[in-house]
């Protein structure tokens, strides 16, 4: 619960407005998240068109707009609101965002992209492997002068093992969310963590052959 | 009340609306002219003169004249190179300062000359209001708007320069979704529309989903440094071949006569200029490259919103350079279909913010605007490398927070490098600001956390606030854009402002009389060249009264530009005197006439 500083009535923490005088209330970020800012539970899969009404229905009620004209401390709530309900739908809106901030409230963090990046994931050891052979000679042919076409081409055969691994992540995902959202099982939790830093470590090596393309 | 209005404050144009009844209106001079001319031009005894007269002024006093001052805004010395050169006015300032203009023996900032246009504005909407006999005709708020890419250096520059202006500037909004505004008042429409604003000296495009009355941006993308503008300097180089002529002045003929070129290559298939036929063939090949400049950012904005262009329901133009046909044919060519121009592009801008301002004053909740950002916004980290906090096209106002700690022990200050732009090194992005995070207790290094959040506003613009966590102290950080004014400078602005205020005030007037005593001069001297005026003299006017007119008629021409104001309404009213026997006789002849000729028809 808290108490409204208009007119002293209580308000459910997940409130955006006191139930008695209407006044904003004043965001607390960490007692609440986006999910429940959303009302919505916390589950995986979203529906995106109800996700975008719901952003335009509460975007009504927020937005600096509307708030010209009031006191400071609520037009402090409805930029602190507003902004809240866009860094939410921004990160609802992308199914991996989604999941990286799910993890991130249930306290499994992937830490971010410096983490991903260093540590080759068991799962990819092979074709990182083979990834870093072609990459190598790929840079000797262009050493030596060979034409464009001929090393591009195989850049470009070398990137489809790791497409093909790309593809594979996004339907692993997939499954794992509708696990989640049917039973929400925390080992569950934990293969999406092992996903989600392979599916990073992948768009790196995908970012790096494109490096290499466009050279 | 007093009043609050939109502006459109152009490279080229300005412009001023307001909403009256629930309708938004342009407001106008007696000549029905909307648009004031963003030129400014401050005479040896300094006196401000904005608009049309400014402009005329370009011809004969360039050095003291600026135009397109909305390139400079937000901007350093180090940023402008090369373009000073075909500008008449001098372009200075120091090394990490803001650009100085100057004119004579004046410098100014480019807020202070926008601020010029700004009060020009604010006193045309003024004395509409005190025509429509408004009981409180004064504006002191308004809705300005900028190219959706403006920078928060730019944007800041405009909240400036409407501070200048003594303006409570209640939104910063952007042009294209300004405009967007505009196109749905008279249509309540859903879909996605791609607004193309291609005005004097700046390119935007934003994709937009309408629905409910919510406008909401899905991307934006542009060029703040491409326009009509380019055109012209193209068209210039064409005939100048890298020579520079003698004087500034012949230099805004040149001009002049380039921008004519293109308006009459809009309409026509050829024109004359400078003593040579252009044809539009012509202009077309020597304009695409500048027009295909437009297509990239076009495609991006697209890509960013996640759509093909065939998904596109409806494009918009903006801005007067969408006139040109080929503008016009190669953005149909992209989206796959004709763009929309139902609207007077110079002026649907203005309509937009007068909207918005409406919305602000009155709580209308009809219609609401969700923009973005259109610059990913982030810190300088190890390796001058940028690290993005707020990416781009993020739905505003939001919000980004970064975690700092200490690299020494009893470190009790760290250094933070704001930055806007796409780019992976520090080195290609704008710098917005450098501050320094002070006051963080003294800990072992790595022990202190600091979290820091970035603030992007409703009008797209920055603050920063930090907060350790283990002592729970939290500080508001003054974030200065690096091209910025202090707020000591921008008051210290609004005060000489005011200093200058009774100078510009007798300068209009002035210029007032002139244009009444022009007229009156016109009329005179028309009259006198009719054919049957000799009949007049004859038949209708006393002895000497012929004499009497050109006397004062000739009094009147030689205080045409006297700087008295007093002298040249005394003369004016000896003409209108004079001439008043004349003027009488010469409306009962035409009225005669006129039933004349109705008799003869009717035979």
């Amino acid at each position: 619960m808290q108490a409204c500083r208009a007119c002293g009535a209580g308000a459910s923490l997940d409130a955006h407005f006191c139930p008695q005088c209407r006044t904003i209330l004043p965001l607390v970020r960490r007692q609440t998240d986006y999910f429940t800012f959303f009302g919505l539970p916390r589950k995986l899969r979203i529906d995106a068109v109800d996700l975008e009404q719901r952003l335009r229905t509460l975007s009504r009620q927020f937005h600096p707009d509307y708030f010209y004209n009031a006191a400071t401390a609520e037009r402090r709530a409805s930029l602190e609101r507003s902004s809240y309900l866009n860094d939410a739908y921004r990160t609802l809106k992308s199914p991996v965002a989604r999941v990286e901030y799910l993890l991130s409230l249930e306290g499994r963090a992937a830490n971010g992209p410096e983490e991903a990046s260093k540590q080759v994931p068991p799962a990819l050891l092979e074709e990182v492997f083979a990834l870093n052979e072609e990459l190598d000679e790929v840079r000797e042919m262009r050493a030596s002068g060979a034409p464009a076409e001929e090393w591009r081409s195989r850049l470009e055969r070398a990137r489809q093992p790791i497409d093909a691994k790309r593809e594979e992540h996004e339907q692993q995902l997939q499954e794992l969310s509708a696990r989640w959202d049917e039973r929400g099982e925390s080992d569950v939790l934990d293969a999406l963590r092992d996903r989600v830093l392979e599916r990073n470590y992948i768009n790196n090596l995908l970012a790096g052959i494109e490096r290499e393309l466009s050279q | 009340m007093s009043k609050v209005v939109g502006i459109d404050l152009g490279t080229t144009n300005s412009l001023v609306a307001h909403v009256v009844d629930g309708t938004p209106v342009i407001i106008r001079d007696r000549s029905g002219d909307g648009l004031v001319p963003s030129v400014v031009s401050v005479d040896a005894d300094g006196t401000v003169y904005v608009g049309r007269e400014a402009q005329r002024r370009l011809l004969t006093d360039a050095q003291r004249s600026v135009y397109s001052v909305k390139r400079f805004m937000g901007k350093g010395i180090d940023d402008v190179g090369d373009e000073a050169r075909l500008f008449p006015f001098r372009v200075a300032g120091e090394p990490g300062g803001v650009v100085r203009i100057g004119l004579g023996d004046r410098e100014f900032t480019a807020p202070e000359i926008s601020a010029f246009i700004l009060r020009e504005l604010k006193r045309r909407a003024e004395a509409f209001f005190v025509e429509q006999g408004d009981i409180d005709p004064e504006v002191d708020r308004a809705v300005i708007t900028v190219p959706a890419y403006f920078n928060d250096a730019q944007r800041t520059a405009t909240r400036d320069a409407g501070r200048i202006a003594g303006l409570d500037v209640l939104r910063i909004i952007n042009e294209p979704t300004a405009a967007s505004l505009a196109y749905g008042l008279d249509k309540r429409h859903t879909g996605v529309i791609a607004v193309y604003d291609l005005g004097g000296g700046t390119f935007d495009i934003s994709i937009l989903r309408v629905e409910d009355g919510v406008f909401q941006v899905l991307s934006t993308n542009g060029d703040t440094h491409l326009g009509g503008d380019d055109i012209d300097l193209l068209l210039m180089q064409h005939v100048l071949h890298d020579q520079i002529p003698r004087t500034p002045e012949a230099v805004q003929e040149i001009r002049k006569a380039a921008i004519q070129a293109k308006w009459d290559l809009s309409e026509r298939g050829e024109t004359e200029w400078l003593g040579r036929r252009i044809t539009r063939a012509e202009f077309d090949a020597l304009i695409h490259p500048i027009v295909d400049r437009t297509l990239g950012p076009c495609r991006q904005a697209l890509a960013d919103a996640g759509f093909e262009p065939s998904q596109i329901d409806e494009v918009v133009l903006v801005g007067g350079s969408t006139r040109i046909p080929l503008v016009r044919r190669l953005v149909g060519e992209l989206f796959g279909r004709t763009p929309h121009s139902e609207l007077n592009p110079d002026e649907v801008v203005a309509i937009g913010a007068a909207v918005q301002a409406d919305i602000l004053v009155t709580g209308n909740r009809e219609m609401l605007l969700l923009d973005v950002t259109p610059l990913s916004l982030g810190i300088e980290t190890m390796g001058g490398v940028m690290s993005k906090i707020i990416m781009r096209n993020s739905t505003i106002p939001a919000t980004g927070s970064e975690m700092f700690t200490t690299f020494a022990d009893n470190q009790t200050a760290v250094d933070i490098h704001v930055l806007q732009g796409e780019r992976e090194l520090v080195a290609d992005n704008r710098s917005l600001s450098r501050f320094r995070l002070r006051g963080i207790p003294p800990l072992p290094a790595g022990l202190a956390r600091v979290q820091v959040q970035f603030q992007i506003d409703a009008n797209g613009i920055l603050s920063v606030t930090a907060h350790e966590l283990r002592t729970d102290v939290e500080q508001t950080i003054e974030v200065k854009p690096s091209y910025g004014l202090t707020d000591e400078q921008v008051e210290q602005m609004l005060v000489d402002s005011f200093e200058h205020a009774e100078a510009d005030f007798a300068a209009r007037l002035l210029i007032e009389a002139r244009n009444e005593v022009e007229t009156v001069i016109h009329a005179t001297e028309k009259t006198l060249r009719a054919p049957e005026f000799a009949q007049v003299v004859k038949a209708d006017l006393a002895v000497g009264e012929q004499e009497r007119i050109e006397a004062a008629l000739a009094e009147a021409k030689a205080v045409l530009n006297a700087p008295d104001r007093d002298v040249i309404q005394q003369k004016t009213t000896a003409l209108n005197e004079a001439t008043k026997h004349l003027a009488e006789v010469m409306m009962n002849r035409s009225v005669h006439w006129a039933l004349a000729g109705k008799h003869i028809n009717r035979l």
